[in-house]
């Protein structure tokens, strides 16, 4: 029989081990574990975007909360839990469209900052709506029913969070290996050159910023109803930057850095978490080192490694490298 | 195939393109000719739709085009290559000419998704489209690296592969010849009487007359944003307003 090739066997090794892991995990690692896959799906539609069209969001989080509050509102007014996880992304796709007509014509920082101001609106106005339960939020959100299926354990969320990570990857990369993917990536570089070959730059930088949104509703559709309860308080813009940072400290324009990013960041930022929680700390130090982290893996990865942890042809580089040390008698 | 009347654009109240009118017939090897600040990318622009007319009408095969953006006249068959090298950076050249086909195909995000058999069809169809035309202008060997890495002759050259893989009806090119040597001019040269050969309308910027006047069926010259003569190569080079346009002195007597 022919072998698979290299990247089948990896993506196989990577999917039995991430499907291995809610078994073995302690609960307090589950819950992070889970927390990652979240970020994980959220980080890919932003390396989505920002890498392969070359648009900009920090405000990612502002589509995570409107996943999370749409499938909260449904299932706190009667409608099966299935069809609140079902119109998340749909929500908060839609939200980008709306949001996107009039932002996409902004690029770079100023693109960044209207994302950003996005945000900050959203959860003011999600604050002060009494259909959204104001500061406190959207409490008592029933558990997910599928069929005859209730999750209750933390574990059965890391399975859903893994198929919807899985379905996110796969819808990634089969658009990234196609038309509208080629189109998007050449109107990153060149929107003049990309008009004359027929591609509709506007409309498909508005479809790009509606998918990469709808990835985030998605995640944050099942954030609703593994947490439980959803506030404005729980989606802080902090977490828009986090995105941003995991995906460029990963390697922006690829799927495994976005993987790779959501991973290093959410571990790095949780085990701080711990020192920041021992006792003798003062109570602003964890939001203080998470802060600290974030900005230091950015400026590291800016400064060393510029196109991410997850750069091919450094990593080609470093096998051949070490194959050739082990392989040389001394 | 194509026809252009009256067509004006200003640039803050001077006029780049002032009443031209230009007719192209099916097949034919149009050369624009004229001084710097002519006219002549303007008018290219407002062909391919990255600029609108203040005035004028554009009609591609009986159809009136001057409303439509750049991405839609594409879609009905123009294709331009630009002066500057516009690449797409971090793509291959073979996924740069790719996306020339984007003009004539439909898949969209959904189709791509699901693996529809749009999509299968479309895209066995744009590979086999794209090596044909990496092999047509000679940068088949060159298909797998990145396209800034090329040189800019071959990028130019790479520009023409990918408005052929959209398979246009009415070609754009914008002085194609600039910078290139002189092995390379005669290939472009060669590259572009096979084009006509095979029925395609072209539009040819240059600065070379000599060059153009080998490839064009007729000439048109434009300076200072106006048509100043149109005619056969060998009426041109003997029109007495183009020579004192080009050369700056009176003709000879």
């Amino acid at each position: 029989m022919k072998r698979p090739p290299r990247t089948h066997r990896v993506v196989a090794v990577v999917a039995v081990v991430t499907l291995v892991l809610p078994a073995v995990l302690r609960e307090s690692a589950l819950s992070v574990y889970i927390l990652l896959e979240l970020a994980a799906i959220v980080t890919v539609g932003v390396s989505l975007l920002m890498g392969y069209a070359g648009q900009v969001s920090l405000g990612q989080a502002a589509f995570y909360a409107s996943g999370a509050n749409a499938a909260a509102l449904l299932s706190l007014h009667g409608f099966p839990t299935g069809i609140g996880l079902l119109v998340a992304p749909i929500v908060a796709a839609v939200f980008a469209l709306i949001v996107g007509i009039p932002l996409l014509r902004l690029r770079g920082h100023h693109l960044a900052f209207a994302t950003l101001a996005t945000q900050l609106i959203y959860l003011s106005m999600v604050g002060r709506m009494h259909l959204t339960g104001g500061d406190i939020g959207l409490q008592g959100i029933p558990p997910l029913t599928l069929g005859p299926f209730v999750l209750h354990a933390d574990r059965n969320y890391a399975y859903l969070a893994w198929a919807a990570l899985a379905l996110v990857v796969l819808i990634t990369h089969n658009v990234m290996t196609s038309r509208p993917g080629r189109a998007l990536r050449a109107l990153a570089t060149s929107e003049v050159a990309a008009e004359s070959s027929g591609v509709p730059v506007g409309r498909y930088k508005l479809a790009v910023f509606a998918l990469a949104a709808g990835f985030a509703g998605l995640a944050g559709g099942i954030y609703a109803f593994y947490v439980g309860y959803v506030a404005p308080g729980s989606f802080p813009v902090l977490l828009s930057f986090e995105y941003v940072v995991m995906a460029v400290v990963g390697g922006l324009g690829t799927i495994e850095g976005a993987l790779v990013g959501a991973a290093l960041v959410t571990v790095v930022v949780q085990s701080l978490n711990q020192v920041a929680t021992l006792g003798g700390m003062p109570s602003y130090a964890p939001i203080v080192l998470s802060y600290a982290a974030y900005s230091g893996l950015l400026i590291v990865a800016v400064l060393f490694l510029p196109q991410g942890i997850v750069d091919k042809e450094r990593l080609r580089a470093l096998a051949t490298r070490w194959r050739a040390r082990w392989t040389t008698p001394r | 195939m194509l026809r252009i009347e009256g067509l004006s654009r200003p640039f803050g109240g001077v006029y780049a393109v002032r009443n031209v009118s230009v007719d192209v017939a099916d097949g034919e090897l149009r050369g624009i000719i004229g001084p710097n600040g002519a006219g002549k990318s303007t008018l290219f622009n407002l062909i391919s739709g990255h600029l609108r007319p203040t005035q004028g009408r554009i009609t591609l095969r009986s159809e009136r085009i001057e409303g439509l953006s750049a991405h839609e006249r594409a879609r009905r068959g123009i294709a331009i290559v630009f002066q500057g090298a516009r690449i797409f950076r971090g793509m291959t050249v073979r996924e740069n000419v790719m996306v020339g086909a984007h003009a004539r195909t439909r898949h969209g995000f959904l189709d791509a998704a699901l693996r529809t058999p749009l999509h299968k069809r479309e895209e066995r169809e744009i590979r086999q489209s794209t090596d044909a035309a990496l092999e047509r202008v000679g940068l088949a060997d060159w298909a797998d690296r990145y396209a800034e890495a090329l040189p800019l002759g071959q990028q130019r050259t790479m520009q023409v592969a990918r408005a052929l893989c959209g398979e246009p009806a009415l070609l754009l090119l914008d002085e194609p010849a600039s910078g290139l040597r002189a092995r390379e001019r005669h290939e472009l040269a060669r590259l572009i009487e096979g084009l006509r050969g095979g029925g395609l309308t072209i539009m040819l910027i240059e600065h070379d007359v000599q060059f153009v006047s080998n490839l064009a069926d007729r000439l048109t010259v434009l300076n200072l944003g106006e048509i100043l003569a149109e005619g056969a190569p060998e009426e041109i080079r003997r029109n007495d307003d183009v020579i004192t346009a080009y050369l700056g002195r009176e003709p000879a007597p």
